[in-house]
């Protein structure tokens, strides 16, 4: 790919990227939700949460990866209980952090 | 400008930082070896900020793919940010200007969104807030990526170190910090399960991650059922 070619890519991921997330927050926060919609949205953080930590841990790379072998899966059962037990980000991450470190040397 | 939330809001990046730092360094390194300059690597990380469509535009370039195809992809990529944005509406109102909140939206992520999202379960949003967490999280995102872009191939494996497993820690604890009702763990484990479902039936959803929207709406929806019922 061209120089110009790569500066031109930039910019329109640019655009595509940033109307999604401003746009909302722009458009409707003169607007008053009716009460369902609101209750619906409520859901969202806790499913969108669900998905991502599904796929952080099951699909690391991007493929789905149900194995033994996927590390993710064995780290992602201390960290767990780390933050159901502490609710501390801090000691999640760093149980998390430091077993991934261990299996991945070690194991 | 509130000193205070400003200070909480760098505070609660940290995670998040923490968490790009890999990506953002793998990002750079991998934009090097498909031909971009250390100066078109760090501008697409300033300008875009978005970690799976950068990822997804080196994939398209590397396969010899248009221009029209990477921005294509990343519209569908992007598209969830429609549904946090829209969800985080109804706390912004009324509390940071409209102008600000949509300014400081540039710095919405995954992440940022968790993070965010969390605080506002027990705090009111703040312009100074949004601006800490999601300006510091950028510059994060930013420097991660010139690091990668310019040390590239004199650091190994970055992996040794288990900062992979940072943003998946995160989205674990959040996640259950964000858990109040009972709904809400229906709702979050029928999401994962969807999500994984709908990446294993159209894997081409893995890639633009479509199976994040698909089931969000599908799992909100039922979350809303549920609750209506009891």
């Amino acid at each position: 790919m061209s120089e110009t070619s790569i500066w031109i890519m930039i910019a329109g991921v640019s655009l595509v990227s940033i109307l999604p997330r401003i746009l909302p927050v722009a458009l409707f926060s003169h607007y008053e939700f009716p009460e369902p919609l609101k209750r619906w949205l409520s859901f969202v953080a806790p499913a969108v949460l669900g998905a991502l930590a599904a796929l952080s841990v099951l699909a690391p790379d991007g493929n789905i990866y149900i194995s033994f072998h996927n590390r993710y899966i064995w780290v992602f059962i201390p960290t767990l209980l780390v933050a159901i037990k502490t609710r501390s980000l801090f000691y999640s991450l760093l149980v998390g952090i430091v077993t991934m470190a261990l299996l991945y040397n070690f194991m | 400008m509130q000193k205070q939330e400003l200070k909480q809001g760098i505070k609660d990046s940290i995670p998040i930082i923490l968490g790009y730092l890999p990506l953002g360094f793998a990002f750079g390194v991998l934009a090097n070896d498909v031909g971009m300059s250390i100066v078109q690597a760090t501008m697409m990380s300033v300008l875009c900020f978005t970690g799976a469509g950068q990822y997804i535009a080196l994939g398209i370039m590397q396969a010899g793919g248009a221009v029209f195809t990477i921005i294509l992809a990343n519209v569908l990529v992007n598209l969830r940010y429609l549904l946090f944005s829209t969800s985080l509406v109804p706390y912004l109102k009324g509390r940071v200007p409209t102008a600000v909140g949509s300014l400081l939206s540039y710095g919405l992520t995954d992440e940022t969104y968790a993070v965010s999202m969390n605080r506002y379960q027990n705090h009111l949003p703040t312009a100074s807030y949004i601006a800490g967490l999601n300006l510091s999280s950028h510059i994060g995102w930013i420097t991660s990526t010139l690091l990668g872009a310019i040390l590239g191939n004199y650091i190994g494996d970055t992996d040794r170190l288990g900062l992979n497993f940072t943003l998946p820690a995160m989205y674990i604890c959040l996640l259950v910090f964000m858990i109040k009702r009972k709904s809400d763990v229906f709702v979050a484990l029928s999401s994962a399960l969807l999500c994984l479902l709908i990446g294993y039936l159209v894997p081409a959803t893995m890639e633009n991650l479509f199976n994040i929207i698909i089931a969000t709406i599908i799992a909100a929806s039922l979350g809303m059922l549920i609750n209506e019922r009891n």
